[in-house]
Parts: C-alpha cells; sequence; structure tokens
C-alpha cells in the first residue's frame, strides 16, 4: 500500500516518467462513487441473468455430487490403476487458479509493483474462490466426506494418529492453511473499504452490518501503522506460502514411484504452471468486469498488458518444463519413463498431450505481438486456450502416468463417465456464481489501496522523510 | 461532561503533514490523525513508537514450527510409531512441509489477529471519533487533526491552534459516556448467556451423535450382505445359515484317541515329557476339573463327594497305581461309571499332563526312603 513518491520525476524528460497508474481524472473522492456505490444499487438485468444461469449450473453439479456421495464414487470413471482422475485432476486445477490471487496480492506488493492495487481485491477473491472449489474434490474423494475430519490429528477413541509422512497429510494442512491465510489476507485489504461504506450507508440496517463487519475501523494513524506492518508481513508470509502450497500438491506425485510422477522437477513445474493458468483466469474475468462495471479508467489497458506479458513468460517456463520433462525421461535411460513420455505423445490418450502442448506452449506465442497484448479478441482466446491446455496438462500427468506404469498385466484404459463432467461443469458454476456475488456485494477494487496511489496522493514536502 | 477531543479537518496529505508541527508546539494535548488511506510520514511526524508487529510474528512463527515439529515428533516416534515407506521413527525431514504450514499459520493469525485485537484494539464501536459528522470524509478523502486530552481540555484553545495551522473545519468532540464495565446486570446476563449456550450445544451434540449414524447414506455402512449365525436363510435347502461341517472334520487339538476300548488303550504311551511346565498344566487342569470329586491328593475325598453320595475312584489305591498311562488317559476321554468326559474341556496335552501329575501325586503319596534327594 505504501507507494514510493515519485518526486524525482519532475527533472526527467517524457518517456522516463512513470506512466499513471490511471487514466482520466480520478480523486479519492470520485474512486469511493465509483466503487462502492455499485453495491448500493440495483443489480441490471444482465447480472441476473448471469447469475442465473451459473447457479443452476452450480446446483446441477452438487445434484451429482449428492449422487455420488449417496451411491460412492463407483459412479466416476475411477477404476484400477487409475484411481485418481477427475476428481485429483480438478482440485490441481482450482487450486491452481488460485495461485495468481496471491500472487498478485502478495509477491507483486514485495515488488512494488503498484500496478497490482487495482486488480488486487479481484485477484484475492478469486483465490479464495478457487481454493472453495479444490477443496470440494478431495473431500468427495474419499467416498465419505463426514468422516473427512479423520485427516486431523486430533486425539480420539480408535488410539490412531494420521501418517505425517505421507505427502496427502502434509496437502491437507498446507491447503487449509493456505485458505485460511488467503481469508484473512483479503479480510485485512477489505477492513478500511468497509468502514468507507459502513460511513456511506444511509439504510439503517446495512450500516449496522458493516459497523460489525468494519469493527469500528476509523482510520487513525496510530492503527494503520500496525495495519501496514501486518499487511506486509502477511504479503511475506503469504508469498512463502504461495510457493509451498503448490509444491506440496506436486509432493503428492513427485514421492512417489509412478513414472512420470517421480521427478524432482515438479514442484517448481508446478507453481509456474498455477500461475499461468491462474492469471489466465484474472484475465478473462477481468476482461468482463471491466466492460460490465465500466472500470476502464482503473483497470487500463496497461494492467492487461502487464498480465498478458506474465502468461507469456509463464508460458515460456511451461516450454521449458516439458521439454526438461522428455529430457530427463530420455537422459534417465529407464524403459518405462521412456515408455510414459512416449505415451504423451503418441499413446491412447497423445490428443491430450498434443492439446496440452499446443494450448499452453504454441498458443501464447501470440502474445509477442503488441496487437494481440492489447485486443479483447486475441488474449481472451489465449486466455481459454490456457485453461483448456492447463487442465489437460494435469490430466496427462494423471491419467496417462497410471493408466500404464510397471506391469503391463494391469494397464487399463480409463473412460470418465458423464458425472465426472457434470462435476466439473458444476464447480465452474460455483466459481463465478461466488465471483459474480462478490461483485454485487463487496469493493471490487481496493479502493483504499487505489486511494493511496493516486497522483498527490502522499506528501511531496513537509515530512522528515526527505 | 467535558471534551474528549478537537478534530481540525484537511483537503490534502500535504496540508496535514504541514499542520503537525504547528500544532505540536502549542503542547495542547495528544495528537492523533484519521486519514482515509497510509500517508508516508505521518508516523514520524506524530513521533508514534515503531510497530511491534515484527517482533511478535517472528517470535509466534518460531514457536510454530518448533509446536509442529514436537507434535509430529511425540505422534510419530513415541506415541504411534508405526514404520511407513522403511523410514525411521525420527524422519525429520518429512515433517519439515507441516512445519513450515504451521509457522505460517500462526505469524499469520498472530499479525492479522494480534494487529487488530491486540494492538489496535479493535473491535471497538465506542471510539468518539465514529460518531462525528466528519468520519464520513475521513474514509473517503478528508484529512483529520485530532488534539486529545480526556479531561482537561482547553477547547478554544484547540480550535485556534488548528485553525491557525490551516485547518478548513472544526468540529469538537464529547467525551464518550463513561461508566462502571463490570455491573451485576452484565455478569448474570454473561453468565446466563453462557449457560443457555453450553445447553444448546450439548443438547445439538447428543442429537447429533445419536442421529447421524442413522442418516442415509452414513447408515449404508450398517446395511452388508451377509448372513448371521442362527439366523435363517432360503439360499440354502435346510434354510439354515449355519453350515454342518463335513464328515469327518477333526476340530484342531481334539484328535480322536487311537483306540476302541480301555484296555486297546493300554498300549498308548504318553507324549509329554515330564517338566515343571507340563506338570503345572497338569495340575491346574486337575485342580479344575479333577480334584472336586478324586480330592486334591486324587485319594477319592473330593468335597462333592459326600454331597451327591457317589463313590469317586480312589488313585491312591493299589489298583491304580500299576494302571497302565493309555487306561487312565481313556477315562478322561471317555468317562467311566459315573464319571462323566471331560474331552470337551481338555485339550489332548492337557489330559497328557494331567496323567503326569496324577502319577506324581500317587508317588507323593506313596514315597520311599530312595525319593529323598
Amino acid at each position: 500500500m505504501k507507494a514510493e513518491t515519485s518526486t524525482l520525476d519532475a527533472g526527467l524528460p517524457e518517456v522516463l516518467r512513470e506512466v499513471p497508474l490511471t487514466t482520466g481524472p480520478v480523486s479519492p473522492g470520485s474512486l469511493d462513487d465509483q466503487i462502492l456505490s455499485v453495491t448500493e444499487t440495483k443489480p441490471p438485468r444482465k447480472w441476473f441473468v448471469a447469475i442465473a444461469f451459473t447457479s443452476l449450473l452450480a446446483a446441477f453439479g452438487f445434484g451429482f455430487i449428492g449422487y455420488t456421495v449417496y451411491t460412492g464414487i463407483g459412479v466416476w470413471g475411477n477404476n484400477s490403476p487409475v484411481f485418481w482422475a477427475f476428481d485429483i485432476i480438478n482440485f490441481v486445477f482450482w487450486v491452481g487458479i488460485g495461485h495468481a490471487g496471491t500472487l498478485i496480492s502478495a509477491i507483486l506488493f514485495l515488488f512494488r509493483m503498484r500496478w497490482r492495487n487495482a486488480i488486487a481485491r479481484f485477484a484475492e477473491a478469486m483465490t479464495i474462490f478457487a481454493v472453495m472449489c479444490a477443496g470440494i474434490f478431495p473431500l468427495i474423494h474419499v467416498g465419505r466426506p463426514w468422516l473427512a475430519f479423520w485427516l486431523f490429528p486430533y486425539p480420539n477413541q480408535r488410539a490412531l494418529w494420521p501418517n505425517f509422512r505421507s505427502p496427502l497429510l502434509w496437502d491437507v494442512f498446507a491447503v487449509s492453511t493456505y485458505f485460511s491465510v488467503s481469508a484473512m489476507f483479503w479480510y485485512l485489504g477489505l477492513l478500511p473499504d468497509l468502514a468507507s461504506m459502513r460511513d456511506r450507508a444511509t439504510n439503517k440496517w446495512k450500516k449496522l452490518a458493516y459497523s460489525i463487519v468494519s469493527l469500528g475501523w476509523h482510520g487513525a494513524a496510530r492503527h494503520w501503522q500496525h495495519y501496514e506492518k501486518a499487511y506486509l508481513l502477511l504479503a511475506g508470509l503469504a508469498t512463502g506460502l504461495v510457493l509451498s502450497v503448490h509444491s506440496v500438491v506436486s509432493f503428492d506425485f513427485a514421492t512417489s514411484v509412478v513414472p512420470g510422477w517421480h521427478m524432482t522437477i515438479f514442484p517448481p513445474y508446478f507453481v509456474a504452471g498455477a500461475i499461468f493458468a491462474g492469471f489466465s483466469m484474472v484475465v478473462i474475468v477481468l476482461v468482463v468486469v471491466r466492460e460490465s462495471m465500466d472500470l476502464k479508467n482503473l483497470i487500463t489497458d496497461r494492467h492487461l498488458e502487464v498480465m498478458n506479458k506474465v502468461i507469456l513468460g509463464m508460458s515460456c517456463l511451461m516450454g521449458y518444463s516439458y521439454a526438461m520433462e522428455g529430457f530427463t525421461a530420455w537422459y534417465s535411460q529407464n524403459a518405462y519413463l521412456h515408455h510414459t513420455f512416449l505415451n504423451i505423445i503418441g499413446g491412447t490418450y497423445g490428443w491430450a498431450g498434443w492439446l496440452t502442448i499446443s494450448c499452453n506452449i504454441l498458443a501464447p506465442q501470440l502474445l509477442w505481438l503488441r496487437k494481440c497484448r492489447t485486443s479483447y479478441f486475441w488474449m481472451i482466446l489465449v486466455a481459454c486456450s490456457v485453461t483448456v491446455g492447463m487442465w489437460f496438462e494435469r490430466f496427462v500427468i494423471i491419467v496417462i502416468s497410471l493408466h500404464q506404469d510397471y506391469l503391463p498385466s494391469a494397464w487399463r484404459i480409463y473412460k470418465p463417465t458423464l458425472v465426472d463432467f457434470a462435476i466439473l461443469l458444476g464447480s465452474f458454476g460455483l466459481f463465478f456464481t461466488l465471483v459474480l456475488l462478490f461483485a454485487r456485494v463487496l469493493p471490487v477494487i481496493a479502493t483504499t489501496e487505489v486511494k493511496a496511489i493516486l497522483p498527490g496522493a502522499q506528501p511531496t514536502h513537509g515530512g522528515h522523510h526527505e | 461532561m467535558s471534551d474528549f477531543a478537537v478534530l481540525g479537518l484537511f483537503d490534502s496529505a500535504d496540508a496535514l503533514l504541514a499542520a503537525i508541527p504547528k500544532v505540536k508546539a502549542s503542547k495542547l494535548g495528544r495528537l492523533e490523525a484519521y486519514t482515509p488511506y497510509p500517508v508516508h510520514g505521518l508516523d514520524e511526524a506524530l513521533e508514534l513508537r515503531r510497530s511491534p508487529l515484527g517482533g511478535m510474528v517472528l517470535g509466534m512463527g518460531i514457536l510454530g514450527a518448533l509446536t509442529a515439529l514436537a507434535f509430529q515428533y511425540w505422534i510419530s516416534a513415541i506415541d504411534y510409531p508405526i514404520v511407513t515407506g522403511g523410514k525411521a521413527p525420527w524422519s525429520w525431514e518429512a515433517f519439515v512441509p507441516i512445519m513450515f504450514e504451521v509457522m505460517v499459520a500462526f505469524a499469520t493469525f498472530t499479525a492479522g489477529l494480534g494487529m487488530l485485537f491486540l494492538l489496535n484494539k479493535l473491535p471497538f464501536f465506542g471510539h468518539p471519533v465514529l460518531g462525528t459528522k466528519a468520519m464520513r470524509g475521513i474514509t473517503r478523502d478528508r484529512f483529520a487533526l485530532a488534539i486529545e486530552a480526556d479531561p482537561g481540555l482547553d477547547a478554544e484553545a484547540a480550535r485556534t491552534a488548528l485553525l491557525a495551522a490551516g485547518a478548513g473545519e472544526i468540529e469538537v468532540l464529547p467525551a464518550p459516556p463513561g461508566g462502571p464495565f463490570l455491573t451485576s446486570d452484565f455478569v448474570l446476563r454473561t453468565l446466563g448467556g453462557i449457560f443457555v449456550a453450553c445447553t444448546v450445544a450439548g443438547i445439538g451434540m447428543y442429537w447429533a451423535i445419536k442421529l447421524v449414524p442413522q442418516v442415509i447414506p452414513v447408515s449404508h455402512m450398517l446395511d452388508q450382505p451377509r448372513l448371521n449365525a442362527q439366523q435363517g436363510s432360503a439360499f440354502f435347502k435346510d434354510g439354515q445359515a449355519m453350515r454342518m461341517p463335513v464328515p469327518g472334520t477333526v476340530a484342531r487339538g481334539y484328535l480322536p484317541v487311537a483306540a476302541a476300548t480301555q484296555e486297546a488303550a493300554a498300549a498308548l504311551v504318553n507324549p509329554l515329557p515330564t517338566t515343571p511346565e507340563v506338570l503345572a498344566l497338569g495340575k491346574r487342569a486337575f485342580t479344575n476339573r479333577c480334584a472336586v470329586c478324586h480330592g486334591p491328593l486324587a485319594n477319592g475325598q473330593g468335597s462333592l463327594g459326600a454331597a451327591y453320595g457317589g463313590k469317586p475312584a480312589n488313585l491312591q489305591a493299589p489298583q491304580f497305581l500299576a494302571y497302565p498311562d493309555g487306561k487312565l488317559y481313556w477315562t478322561i476321554v471317555n468317562g467311566k461309571n459315573a464319571m462323566p468326559s471331560q474331552a470337551a474341556d481338555l485339550s489332548t496335552d492337557e489330559r497328557w499332563a494331567v496323567v503326569h501329575y496324577v502319577r506324581a501325586l500317587q508317588r507323593a503319596q506313596n514315597a520311599k526312603d530312595e525319593d529323598l534327594p
């Protein structure tokens, strides 16, 4: 939130001056009127249409989750040796989507990338919603979700403890910590905005509700001092956490002995893939939000262009990882590893391998062109292709590696059932329903953070810090 | 009621920062600024102490990591030492991921909740500034500087000082109505609330524990396709769930005696050696099954003999001293006269041990000088 003052700019030639982070006349007051007033008006008709569609989709998915829980997970396509399929693919996919939010809110904050202030709130919200979607899948995969609390180490009548040497238990800790830390980070950022909404509210009940959730925040300098420190510390902690979470998710695979999983490159490869997929999802949602909510002056073309540059960079990293996977397979001189890699590019599921490579590596190369980075059509095309590609990447890693490992007698072709697809669609429905609700109920842009970086927001003289 | 503070409003962070040294010079009371966003240089201008949050978070983070390590070590190496993946109980490398996550969780909650609850003393809905007209501007785009002194604020002097420093509007904040915190009414209400909450939670848990296992699909686990003993079944022709063993089935430890009559059994040889363990086994079996009739010394003077008028054999009688082992064994298995069979209660080994023990009793009752050590 602390913005570096641009006192040096005055003496610089035009080209070297900092580009303003907003376009058009924006003042702290107009910002509040633009962002906070959204929650005070009735949503437009198109919003109702959209949320009706997404919540129907979510209800459809949850219906099939109910069917699964009632009947048992035999209604999915999972069967020996492919015991992990859509459930774990979707889990890894959604956790990955969440990582972009933390990257934007925490890592870019530490790097003092001030442009992130305008999109941080939305990205953080997406993190929380994505982790919610992700959490569903391991929960229903255990078959008896009402006993999922057995995963936690608590003293019990059975005198049993969980196995702390299992990456699956690490995952329980990583994902639950990630969710609670993201929620805390999000809420702290929201606190001053909630106070603004409290002071704007005219309806008695709304005022009461905002008063309670804003905890009586009144912007005292002594409070801001601790608040800023807490925010900085949280950013530092969340940075370490976000890198650890997808590393731990990758340990689920890397610590096993399945050919195609047992690789040291997995943790960084998974983290890069997560950021890649997450940024694409953020681009898709941001484009819709800035168009429908008229936020072009705050989420500028430059924001989207920078986001697209990150996607391009991550795409190149992914290309390197894929190439490294092939190199490792070849260099290992291991027949099983060779076989797995050949399966990716030519087996029964070879089409999925090539779909992954073309969606994740080839399509984003369009973003080298400035025209594609700034055109809605091309950036949405690339972002959608990355979303599809990253889902299939997890399909490739999980299903291809499992369906043919060491013993040919145990090989089997995996076929998902309609229930698998219904639950996947349902998770998208849940995600977009939550996003739509969020867009109408809470400020989509962190007004406090943007106020702090507006031109003239910070003192240029008179302080003791010159 | 005295006034709590005098508030001056400014239009920009620049104006606020410029005013602080001037107002500070008047020495009228404690200075506090209220701003819509954190303003650079305000901490230094107001001479605020550095936030201690960093140290708190560091301490709690280290505590979190150590807690996780100790917890995992105690569980994996002491309380429940199960070898998994060939790892030693103290395989600390495997504990690192959870140590890290717990460290982050401890540190995060310290940073977030410690900041809110401990340092900023929130939630607090009674701060005087919350009720002012200026509050709407403070969370929007105005910057307020307050001179706070309670009691004894010179409101007029404060107003003059703030106006001189360039404040646009002035607002005087009355002190909040104070009262005793712990009234008996408050204590009673709190205790009553706790009682109601505990009762509701207790009744709720009782019914949850009682009913949840009977709810579909939780109850599906109870529904197992199997036949219980003594149950009927339409599957088998005789309509019973239990099956008879195949003819000729022999239970473990109960081999039938390889002799048709007691005379033929005379040829059987006791397969057990005479060791203290075998004699102990024989003594236990004899005491439990035989002594009640035959007496502890096997002389036929058991406690039950008088009660039912029978005449159990006196095994110390001369004809039994010369009795072959096999015939004694046969009698244990098949019974004789009024004596019932003991086959169902004594295993093969126990029967032969009893034979050894009876021989020992006979020798003890008819000891010769040579038997002395």
